[in-house]
């Protein structure tokens, strides 16, 4: 068994197709794992305010709140910069400034006597100039409040009420000593979607690889040779394992990418500003991670090889192979919809079916709070079917590796066990 | 094994096992009565045999007479519904797949595979170390002077020689009992040359070998003792050459100078034929043969006259043929 685990494993990491999607993947991640300091990056463009151009003595009060505004600012995201109309009219004066570089947009009004403060308009040649557009707004909103407050006279506390956003944080009630905060939440979300959709690639993915391994031995007809030198269940199991520990590898040098880059320094603080905090995670929603994958890896597999196993054509495995991938798909997309509802009955009667457990009662761990009693029972459910479908697995796989042909049907199979008493 | 030719019994072979066991020895590969069915068909209907070391059997029959299910039966891939075979002297298991061979009428191997990858993997899974089976394929490949496909992938290699790389994995771990299901087809006749002779040395080296082939003239020159099986039954069994014996010598061969008049009125002859260099006739007996001598040589002189065996290939179609009635 060692020999054929051994073999499919060089096999595997050799092949191209493992290298050239593992370093594909690496990079995608690594991307995705710098994205956020690269935003923040691009988000400060080059560190300089953005200057824009206003015709000089429209509206003093206004621009002169404004300017005070960006002044106070450790980074300004505008510089306003004044553009005498001269001779000409204020808008071409404006347009000249623009065309000459000087600035990069410029601000007009529009009075608005019925409210009392000028409707403003801020015009650029870039498409999607979001960033300084709301720069502007908040200065703006700025100035209108303290033309307000001078007004009407507040004393500091209530400006400063009033000034204060409304704090609102939302807990989750659990058992545990404290709730989770809203921001533990929501790491908790997106890091059992992450895993799941791990979960559900790594097991389909490497399931259909040890079903489309399996029938092209057969097509070859290689198979003929491996039967009679090794035991058919040592070739399953084996030809299970390696695959497990090559998939295991793939993802042990995108996860370690993935994070490496996480923590480099320039990254930690880009990630902590988004809210995420790696150190919330709990280190045992990790082991479930690894204890429902490697269940439902092998849950998956022995199927998948059973399948390969009856099947003669590479043509015909993907047909043969349709019920275990929707078995699995509903088993992810049950598990898709229980992100929002991680206690309703469905999600709670689906942690214990086992083709859906791998995905769903680790959801449920994740982020609802089942009982002890509930993850055990699943689990439990979810290691006794291994051995009843790794059994099954067995005794199909041994049957089917000998059977060539059209692609037997179950009253065919049963009876061809018989015939070769397996 | 008296009865071992089934219900047409008529040419039964004296057991050579009884000639065997005096020897005190057990042979190699012992098929015992075997019977396999599939629901309701037999495919394979008491059917036993022996080989010896360094014997090379002949396994022979139409297509679907049973010769694949029963090497599978010898192979251990299928169990038979009742009797025997015997390794050493032992029933099945795991261990004699070590020290089996086999070489299947439908060759495959990993085609996107090196060939010392996978021929090396193969020797492994037969309990082989790794230098073992690598030191034997830098042999073999050295013997078949195809040293240069060791780091070629199967699929680059023509198809007579993934035949060699096929044989290859077959023999790597020198096994005891080697089963070759057809093992010169495709072949050119060098090749087909150069293997015949490995199997030849293989068989001198002490290996038991099963031979399936249609192939008659292949049977003839290698093959001590046959079984021909013709719908799951064993029809004709024992040494090709009281099989032989067995068959009456009913062909004669004459060449002569000059003509031969009135052959075909002979008593006892059948028919003639002409042919470029003289005649082939059928006679009803070996005596008849005499009496055409003396008529050609009171005529003409004679180049040659040779009373012919039956050749295999004759006798194959007529025990398979008076089965099908």
């Amino acid at each position: 068994m060692w020999t054929v685990m051994a073999f499919t494993l060089r096999n595997k990491v050799r092949s191209k197709s493992y290298i050239w999607s593992t370093a594909i993947m690496a990079i995608l991640l690594i991307v995705v794992a710098n994205l956020p300091y690269f935003l923040e990056r691009l988000d400060r463009g080059s560190g300089e305010p953005t200057p824009v151009g206003y015709v000089a003595g429209v509206y003093p009060d206004i621009v002169q709140g404004m300017e005070a505004f960006f002044a106070k600012q450790e980074e300004p995201d505008v510089r306003l910069v004044p553009v005498s109309a001269g001779g000409s009219s204020a808008e071409a004066a404006l347009r000249q400034a623009l065309d000459a570089g000087e600035i990069k947009g410029y601000l007009t009004f529009v009075d608005r006597p019925q409210v009392g403060f000028p409707s403003v308009i801020y015009q650029s040649k870039a498409l999607m100039d979001h960033s300084t557009g709301e720069a502007l707004r908040y200065a703006l909103e700025s100035v209108k409040t303290e033309m307000v407050f001078q007004r009407v006279q507040l004393s500091e506390t209530d400006r400063a009420l009033l000034s204060t956003p409304v704090s609102l944080d939302v807990r989750q009630i659990t058992d545990d000593a404290d709730g989770k905060t809203a921001a533990e939440q929501g790491v908790a979300i997106g890091l059992t979607y992450a895993i799941l959709i791990l979960l559900f690639m790594a097991v389909m993915i490497t399931g259909q690889l040890i079903a489309t391994e399996i029938t092209a031995e057969k097509s070859s007809r290689v198979m003929e040779i491996l039967v009679t030198s090794v035991a058919p269940l040592k070739q399953m199991f084996g030809k299970i394992i390696g695959t497990l520990l090559a998939g295991l590898l793939q993802m042990a040098i995108l996860v370690t990418a993935f994070l490496v880059n996480l923590t480099l320094p320039q990254n930690k603080s880009a990630i902590e500003s988004l809210g995420i905090r790696l150190d919330v995670i709990d280190p045992m929603l990790i082991v479930y991670a690894l204890f429902f994958y490697l269940a439902g890896y092998f849950l998956y597999a022995t199927l998948f090889a059973a399948i390969g196993s009856i099947v003669s054509r590479t043509e015909e495995l993907g047909q043969a192979l349709t019920p275990v991938t929707l078995l699995s798909l509903a088993g992810f997309y049950i598990a898709m919809f229980g992100l929002q509802n991680p206690d309703s009955p469905v999600v709670v009667v689906c942690s214990f079916i086992p083709f859906f457990s791998p995905f769903i009662a680790f959801e449920r761990i994740g982020l609802g709070d089942p009982a002890a009693w509930e993850i055990a029972l699943s689990a439990a459910i979810l290691l006794a079917s291994i051995v009843a479908f790794g059994w099954l697995a067995a005794k199909i796989y041994r049957t089917g590796v000998l059977l060539y042909g059209k692609r037997p049907s179950v009253k065919e199979l049963i009876k061809a066990m018989k015939a070769y008493k397996v | 094994m008296a009865n071992a030719a089934g219900s047409g019994g008529r040419e039964t072979v004296p057991g050579r096992r009884t000639s065997r066991e005096g020897n005190g020895s057990m042979n190699p590969l012992v098929v015992d009565q075997v019977v396999k069915r599939f629901g309701d068909k037999t495919a394979v209907n008491g059917l036993s045999f022996e080989v010896a070391a360094g014997e090379i059997y002949g396994l022979l029959g139409a297509n679907g007479a049973g010769k694949t299910t029963t090497m599978r039966m010898i192979l251990g891939l299928i169990m038979p519904d009742s009797g025997r075979v015997l390794y050493e002297g032992k029933p099945y298991s795991s261990e004699q797949l070590r020290m089996m061979g086999y070489l299947p009428e439908e060759r495959g191997l990993y085609p996107k595979l090196r060939v010392s990858d996978q021929i090396i993997y193969l020797g492994q899974l037969r309990g082989m170390s790794r230098a073992d089976a690598d030191r034997n394929l830098r042999d073999w490949l050295k013997r078949f002077q195809i040293e240069e496909y060791y780091n070629m992938k199967v699929e680059e290699l023509s198809k007579g020689n993934q035949q060699k790389i096929q044989f290859i994995a077959a023999v790597i771990h020198r096994p005891k009992i080697l089963i070759l299901d057809e093992a010169f087809s495709g072949l050119d006749p060098v090749n087909v040359e150069l293997l015949k002779a490995t199997v030849k040395e293989l068989r001198d080296q002490g290996t038991s070998i099963v031979f399936s082939t249609h192939r008659m003239e292949h049977v003839e020159e290698l093959c001590r003792n046959i079984t021909i099986m013709h719908r799951s039954n064993p029809v004709l069994q024992g040494s090709i050459r009281d099989i032989k014996r067995r068959f009456p010598q009913e062909r004669v061969v004459l060449v002569t100078e000059g003509e031969v008049q009135g052959l075909d009125r002979l008593p006892g002859v059948r028919s003639v034929q002409r042919q470029e260099a003289g005649y082939e006739l059928r006679i009803e007996g070996e005596d008849v043969a005499q009496d055409v001598l003396r008529h050609a040589m009171a005529q003409t002189a004679v180049r040659r006259f040779e009373l012919m065996e039956p050749t295999l290939n004759e006798i194959f179609i007529k025990a398979v043929g008076e089965r099908v009635e």
